[in-house]
C-alpha cells in the first residue's frame, strides 16, 4: 500500500477505472459511488468536476494526480493538514481525516467543521 | 478484452449517486454473494485475475445493467459452471425453489481460515529476480494491445506517451495468470500520463493521470511530453 501526500502544489485522488480495487485493510468495503460506473468513467477525465460534485474546488495552479489501481497496489491519500490544527495531538488530528478525504474526493476538516459536527 | 468494465473516459453515464448512509450490503444476498464469492475463491479453484475475467465478461447491457454484487454472484456462478462444480440446471432447479443434490466438492473453507487469508492480505507480489527494463524517470510509450483475454491496461491508456514514476517491483501478471498461462514475472511500474496526452488540448496540462502497468504493455518512449 502506498500512501500519496497532499501538498501546496498537489491534490491526490484514487480511483480503479477497470473493477473496484480499494484499500480493505485500511478504509473497509468502498462506497457504493466508488465501484460505480459515473465515477470509474469521469475520475480520470474530468478530476475538477468530480470534485466539485463533493464539494471541493481547487484553483487552476494545483496539479491533480489521479491515481488508477489497475494492479494490486492500493493506494491512501494523506490529506493536507488544515489551519487551525497546529498543536493538535494525534487523536484530535486523526478526527480531521475523513473516508473521502483518504480516497481524495475530499479535504481534511477544520477542527471548527469538528466541533460544529460534534 | 475491450469490455464493458474498461470504463476510464466514457461519457454519459451521469452524476456520482451518493447515498445517506451508506449501508455496506443493502440485502442479505449481497452479504451471502460476497462471502461465498470470497470462500469459494480461497478453495483455490481458480485465480483471481480469473475471477475478475469472469466478472467483466458479460455482454455490455447485462454489465452495465447489473449491480455490483450481481456481477459478483454472476461471475461466482460462471467460474462454478465452467469448473465443473455446479451445472446450469442445478442453478435454474435451485432458482425454483427445488432442493439441490448433495455435494461434496471438497476443500471446505472454515470461516476461521477465511478470515485468518483475509487479514494477512493476498499479495500477487513475487520474490523473482527479474531485471527491470526501464528506469524511474524514463519516457516510455504504452503498447497498442487489443486482446480479446483480461488484460490491466486500460483502453484509454493504449499508445500513449509516458515518464515511469516509480517501479513497484516484481509481480503476477494478470494478462497470463488470467488464461492459466503462468504468472510470467515481471516489474510493475507506476507511469505518469499528462492530462493533454490521455485525453487533449483543452485539459488542464497541469494534471495528470498515474497507472501502475506492467512491463509487457511498454515499450521505450521517444516523443517528448510531459
Amino acid at each position: 500500500m502506498i500512501a500519496v501526500e497532499n501538498s501546496e502544489q498537489v491534490h491526490n485522488m484514487v480511483v480503479c477505472t477497470l473493477c473496484s480495487c480499494y484499500p480493505w485493510p485500511v478504509l473497509g468495503l468502498p462506497p457504493v459511488w466508488y465501484k460505480s460506473a459515473p465515477y470509474r468513467a469521469r475520475a480520470v477525465l474530468d478530476p475538477r468536476r468530480v470534485l466539485a460534485e463533493f464539494g471541493v474546488y481547487l484553483p487552476p495552479e494545483i496539479e491533480i494526480k489521479v491515481w488508477d489501481s489497475t494492479a494490486e497496489v492500493r493506494y491512501l491519500v494523506v490529506p493536507r493538514r488544515p489551519e487551525g490544527s497546529e498543536g493538535m495531538e494525534e487523536e484530535a488530528l486523526a478526527k480531521l481525516v475523513t473516508r473521502d478525504s483518504m480516497i481524495g474526493v475530499g479535504l481534511a476538516l477544520t477542527p471548527q467543521e469538528v466541533e460544529r459536527g460534534a | 478484452m475491450n469490455g464493458p468494465h474498461d470504463l476510464g473516459g466514457q461519457h454519459g453515464l451521469g452524476p456520482i449517486g451518493r447515498e445517506v448512509g451508506e449501508p455496506v450490503f443493502h440485502a442479505e444476498w449481497e452479504r451471502r454473494a460476497f462471502a461465498l464469492t470470497l470462500a469459494m475463491g480461497a478453495r483455490g479453484d481458480w485465480n483471481l485475475d480469473m475471477s475478475r475475467h469472469a466478472r467483466e465478461n458479460r455482454h455490455p447491457v447485462d454489465y452495465l445493467s447489473s449491480s455490483y454484487y450481481e456481477l459478483w454472484l454472476k461471475g461466482l456462478e460462471a467460474l462454478m459452471i465452467e469448473e465443473g462444480l455446479v451445472t446450469e440446471e442445478e442453478i435454474a432447479a435451485a432458482c425454483r425453489g427445488e432442493k439441490p443434490p448433495a455435494h461434496d466438492m471438497g476443500g471446505a473453507v472454515t470461516p476461521e481460515k477465511l478470515i485468518a487469508s483475509l487479514e494477512k492480505g493476498d499479495s500477487t507480489r513475487l520474490p523473482d529476480q527479474v531485471p527491470a527494463r526501464f528506469q524511474v524517470g524514463q519516457r516510455v510509450r504504452t503498447r497498442n494491445l487489443n486482446p480479446q483475454g483480461h488484460t490491466r491496461l486500460p483502453r484509454y491508456a493504449r499508445g500513449r506517451d509516458g515518464i515511469v514514476e516509480r517501479n513497484h517491483g516484481v509481480f503476477v501478471f494478470p494478462d497470463s495468470n488470467a488464461r492459466r498461462e503462468g504468472t510470467k514475472p515481471q516489474h510493475l511500474y507506476s507511469v505518469s500520463f499528462n492530462a493533454r496526452e490521455l485525453w487533449g488540448e483543452d485539459h488542464a496540462s497541469r494534471d495528470h493521470v498515474m497507472i501502475d502497468l506492467f512491463e509487457d504493455y511498454l515499450l521505450p518512449g521517444e516523443a517528448a511530453h510531459g
